[in-house]
C-alpha cells in the first residue's frame, strides 16, 4: 500500500471506532497503531484481499460521501459524518457497495478491537499480556 | 520407535529431504490424524506431509488476528464466488481445522447414509452399525460429551430459553472436550489444551508409534508412473512467511492418502493429472449465517463453551441452529453501525448473544487450480436455500425474543437493522430470495471427489481408492456424496477410520470383491 493510502486507510479506522464517544471506551482507532496492522497485512494476507481492501480505501475516500449524497469530499468531513458516509454505504442498493465498510469495519476491528489494553476497557477478560506482534513493531 | 514433527528450522540447510513409508498421507486434520492414528496402531511406517507450521500445545495468543495468521489458511480472507462473495474458513496448522474448530461431535445422520446406499456411493466398508461402532470408539478416545453446567454459558442457556420458547426441542452438543474451561476462544485454538483436537490426539499418538510429520511443508503433487501413486512431491516453506526450505520427496511403498480437505484435495488430484469427470466438481457446504441479540442481564458471551447448544429439530427442512460465541473482535464486525452508535454498542457488547443457522444447501460449485498453487471456488446458492435462509433468520430473531432480547439485530439487508417486537420478524416474508441480502460464511465443505461405485459416477471407490490411479486415495470430506445436514468432523474421522482399517489390512477384501 503507498504511504497516501495508508493515510486514507488510517483516516476511515478512525471514522468506524472514533474516540472520546460518550458511553464508550474513550480510546478510538487513533489511539492504536494500526499502520502496523496495515504493514503486516501487506506481507500476509493474500494478493486479492490486498486488492479489495485497496479498493475500498479508494472509492470510500475519493467517491464515498457523493454516493451518499454529499459534496465534500471524505477527509473534509468532520468523524462524526464520516461514520455517516460509512453507514450509508453500508445501506446501499448495490451489493458490492455494502461491501466496501463491511471490510473496512472488520479489519478495523481486527487491530481497535484487538489490543488488549482495548479489551480491558470493555471489562472483558483478557489472556494476552502483550499487545499483538503488529502493535510491537514486529512482523 | 518414535517419530517426529518436524518443522521448517529441522530441515533448514538441507539440499533436499528424501523419505519412503508405507502409506504417506498429505494433510494432518480430522481425516489425515485419523488414518495416522490407525494406520500406526496396525504397525504401518507413515509420514504425514503437512503445509501449516507445527502447532504448540496450548498458549496460542488470543486476539483473533494474530490467531488468523497463525492458524487459519490465508488468515480466512478467501472466498468462494458468485452472486455472494462468501468466505471459506479453514484451518492450515499440524491438526488441521480441528485446532480451530469449535469441537461440535455429530453422527452421521442415518438418512444421509442411507441415500448413500441407495445412490450405490458406498458399499459394506462404511455400513452404518460399522460406522456406529467407529464412532463409539472415537468418542472414548476424543473425549466427546455435553458441556456441564459450570461452563455451559449464559449465550448457550439463552438459547435453551429461545429453542423452547418457540416449541421446539434442543440439546447441549456433544464436544470433544477434556475438563472444558468454558474460555469461549475454541476459534484461536483452545489456550488450555482442553479441546482435543488433532495435534493433542491423534498426531502426537501417531508419532509415539514412529509416524514423521513434516510440517511447513507443501505438497505440489502426486508422482504417479504406469498409472500408479509412488511418490510425493513438495516444498517446506513458511505458512506465515516467505522463509523457504528444501524440496521433499517422498516415496509410498503402498499408498497415498489424500486428507487436505474438500478444497485442497480436489487441487492436488488435477495437479497430479487426475483431471476431468467429477474432479473438483460438486463443491457442498452448510453455509451460515448468524443473527445477535441484546439482553437487559449481562450474557458475556466471552465465557462458556464456545459452542454449546443446537436444535436439529428442522433438520428435515435442511436447517440446523447453534450458538456461537466469537472473539470480541469479529462480534465488533457484526455489530450494527460506524462511529459513535458502534462504539456504543461495542461498549455493551457483554449483553450481547449470538446463534447461528446452517443450511444444508442444495447448491453445488467447482473447485480449480487458483494462481500461485491455491484454490479458486465458484459458489451459488440456489433460490431455494436462500428462501430457507429467509425462514432461518426468522426462527432465529424469534427465538432471541423467546428468550428475552430487548433487540435483535438481524444483519439482512432490507430489514431494520434493529427489531424490538417478534412481529418485525414478519418483514423477512416479504423479502425476495436474493442471496445478496444476508452474509454468510462457508466452514463445513464436501463433495469434490465424491466416491462412488461407478467410475462414471465418482471419482474414488466406496473405499477411497482413486478410480483412475492405483494406490491413491481420497480420505476426507471431499470423497462425501453429499452434503450432512450437521457437523462433519465426527464423520470425516469415521471414514478415514474405516479406509485406513481397510488399507492396513492390505485391501484384499476389496479386491477381492472388485475382482469378482
Ligand atoms: C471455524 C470453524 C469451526 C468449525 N467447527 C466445527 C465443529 O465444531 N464441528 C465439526 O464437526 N466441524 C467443524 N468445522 C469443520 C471441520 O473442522 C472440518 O470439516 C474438518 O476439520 C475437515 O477435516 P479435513 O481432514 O478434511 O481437513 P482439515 O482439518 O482442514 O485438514 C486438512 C489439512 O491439510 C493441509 N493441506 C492442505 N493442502 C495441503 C498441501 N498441498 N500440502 C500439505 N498439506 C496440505 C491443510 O493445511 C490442513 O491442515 C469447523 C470449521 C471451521 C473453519
Ligand atoms: S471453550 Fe475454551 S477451554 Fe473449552 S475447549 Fe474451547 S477454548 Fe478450550
Amino acid at each position: 500500500m503507498l504511504a497516501f493510502e495508508r493515510r486514507w486507510l488510517l483516516r476511515i479506522f478512525d471514522a468506524v471506532y472514533p474516540r472520546q464517544t460518550p458511553g464508550a471506551p474513550t480510546s478510538g482507532a487513533a489511539d492504536v497503531p494500526l499502520e502496523g496492522l496495515i504493514t503486516d497485512l501487506g506481507s500476509h494476507a493474500p494478493f486479492d484481499f490486498m486488492l479489495g481492501l485497496r479498493a475500498a480505501t479508494w472509492v470510500v475516500t475519493l467517491f464515498g460521501p457523493l454516493l451518499v449524497g454529499r459534496l465534500r469530499r471524505f477527509g473534509s468531513l468532520p468523524v462524526s459524518e464520516r461514520g455517516e458516509v460509512l453507514e450509508g454505504l453500508a445501506h446501499s442498493r448495490l451489493y458490492l457497495l455494502r461491501e466496501i465498510p463491511m471490510l473496512l469495519k472488520m479489519v478495523a476491528s481486527l487491530g481497535y478491537v484487538g489490543m488488549p489494553d482495548v479489551q480491558r476497557e470493555l471489562g472483558l477478560s483478557v489472556v494476552d499480556s502483550q499487545p499483538p506482534s503488529w502493535a510491537r513493531g514486529e512482523r | 520407535m518414535s517419530g517426529f514433527v518436524h518443522g521448517l528450522s529441522d530441515v533448514a540447510g538441507q539440499a533436499a529431504v528424501r523419505d519412503s513409508a508405507d502409506v504417506v498421507i498429505i494433510g494432518s486434520g480430522a481425516a489425515g490424524a485419523t488414518a495416522a492414528r490407525v494406520l500406526t496402531a496396525a504397525g504401518l511406517d507413515v509420514v504425514v506431509l503437512e503445509e501449516g507450521n507445527p502447532t504448540p500445545r496450548d498458549g496460542f495468543r488470543q486476539d483473533a488476528y494474530s490467531a488468523f495468521k497463525g492458524l487459519w489458511r490465508d488468515l480466512g480472507f478467501t472466498a468462494a464466488r458468485g452472486r455472494v462473495l462468501m468466505p471459506i474458513l479453514q484451518g492450515r496448522a499440524v491438526g488441521g481445522t480441528t485446532v480451530i474448530n469449535g469441537a461440535i461431535m455429530h453422527r452421521l445422520p442415518e438418512k444421509v447414509h442411507a441415500a448413500w446406499e441407495h445412490d450405490g456411493a458406498i458399499d459394506d466398508l462404511l455400513s452404518y452399525a460399522g460406522l456406529e461402532r467407529t464412532f463409539d470408539q472415537l468418542d472414548r478416545e476424543l473425549s466427546v460429551g455435553p458441556a456441564p453446567d459450570a461452563v455451559f454459558g449464559q449465550n448457550n442457556a439463552l438459547m435453551h430459553a429461545g429453542v423452547t420458547g418457540i416449541g421446539a426441542k434442543g440439546n447441549r452438543i456433544l464436544r470433544n472436550v477434556q475438563d472444558c474451561e468454558g474460555s469461549a476462544r475454541c476459534g484461536q485454538g483452545c489456550p488450555n489444551a482442553r479441546k482435543q483436537s488433532m495435534h493433542l490426539t491423534y498426531i502426537p499418538q501417531a508419532v509415539a508409534a514412529g509416524a514423521r510429520v513434516y510440517a511447513a511443508c507443501r505438497v505440489s503433487k502426486v508422482e504417479t508412473r504406469g498409472g500408479k501413486a509412488v511418490a510425493v512431491l513438495g516444498e517446506f516453506r513458511d505458512p506465515t512467511g516467505s522463509a523457504r526450505g528444501p524440496s521433499i520427496r517422498v516415496e509410498a511403498k503402498r499408498a497415498v492418502l489424500l486428507a487436505a480437505s474438500a478444497i485442497q484435495t480436489p487441487v492436488l488430484l488435477q495437479k497430479s493429472g487426475v483431471r476431468g469427470g467429477l474432479v473438483g466438481r460438486r463443491f457442498q457446504a452448510h453455509p451460515g449465517t448468524s443473527v445477535m441479540g441484546v439482553f437487559e442481564d449481562e450474557v458475556n458471551m466471552f465465557f462458556g463453551a464456545t459452542q454449546g447448544y443446537e436444535t436439529t429439530h428442522f433438520w428435515d427442512e435442511r436447517m440446523k441452529f447453534e450458538s456461537v460465541s466469537v472473539p470480541a473482535e469479529i462480534a465488533a464486525t457484526r455489530l450494527p453501525g460506524f462511529g459513535a452508535p458502534l462504539q456504543a454498542r461495542l461498549a455493551n457488547v457483554g449483553h450481547v448473544a449470538q446463534w447461528g443457522v446452517q443450511v444444508r444447501a442444495e447448491a453445488h460449485g467447482r473447485v480449480r487450480p487458483g494462481l500461485g498453487g491455491g484454490s479458486s471456488v465458484s459458489y451459488d446458492l440456489t433460490p431455494k436455500d436462500v428462501a430457507r435462509y429467509r425462514v432461518g433468520v426468522r426462527r432465529l430473531i424469534e427465538m432471541m425474543f423467546a428468550a428475552g432480547a430487548k433487540e435483535v439485530w438481524p444483519g439482512v439487508h432490507g430489514l431494520p437493522t434493529t427489531m424490538t417486537s417478534p412481529d418485525q420478524a414478519r418483514a423477512l416474508d416479504a423479502l425476495d430470495d436474493d442471496p445478496r441480502r444476508y452474509h454468510f460464511i462457508a466452514a463445513h465443505l464436501f463433495g469434490t471427489a465424491a466416491m462412488h461405485r461407478d467410475p462414471r459416477a465418482g471419482v474414488v471407490r466406496p473405499d477411497g481408492r482413486c478410480h483412475a490411479v492405483d494406490g491413491l486415495y481420497v480420505i476426507d470430506s471431499s470423497l462425501f456424496p453429499t452434503n450432512l445436514g450437521v457437523n462433519p468432523q465426527h464423520t470425516i474421522c469415521a471414514i478415514a477410520w474405516k479406509i485406513a482399517e481397510r488399507i492396513a489390512d492390505g485391501g484384499t477384501r476389496g479386491r477381492e470383491r472388485d475382482a469378482a
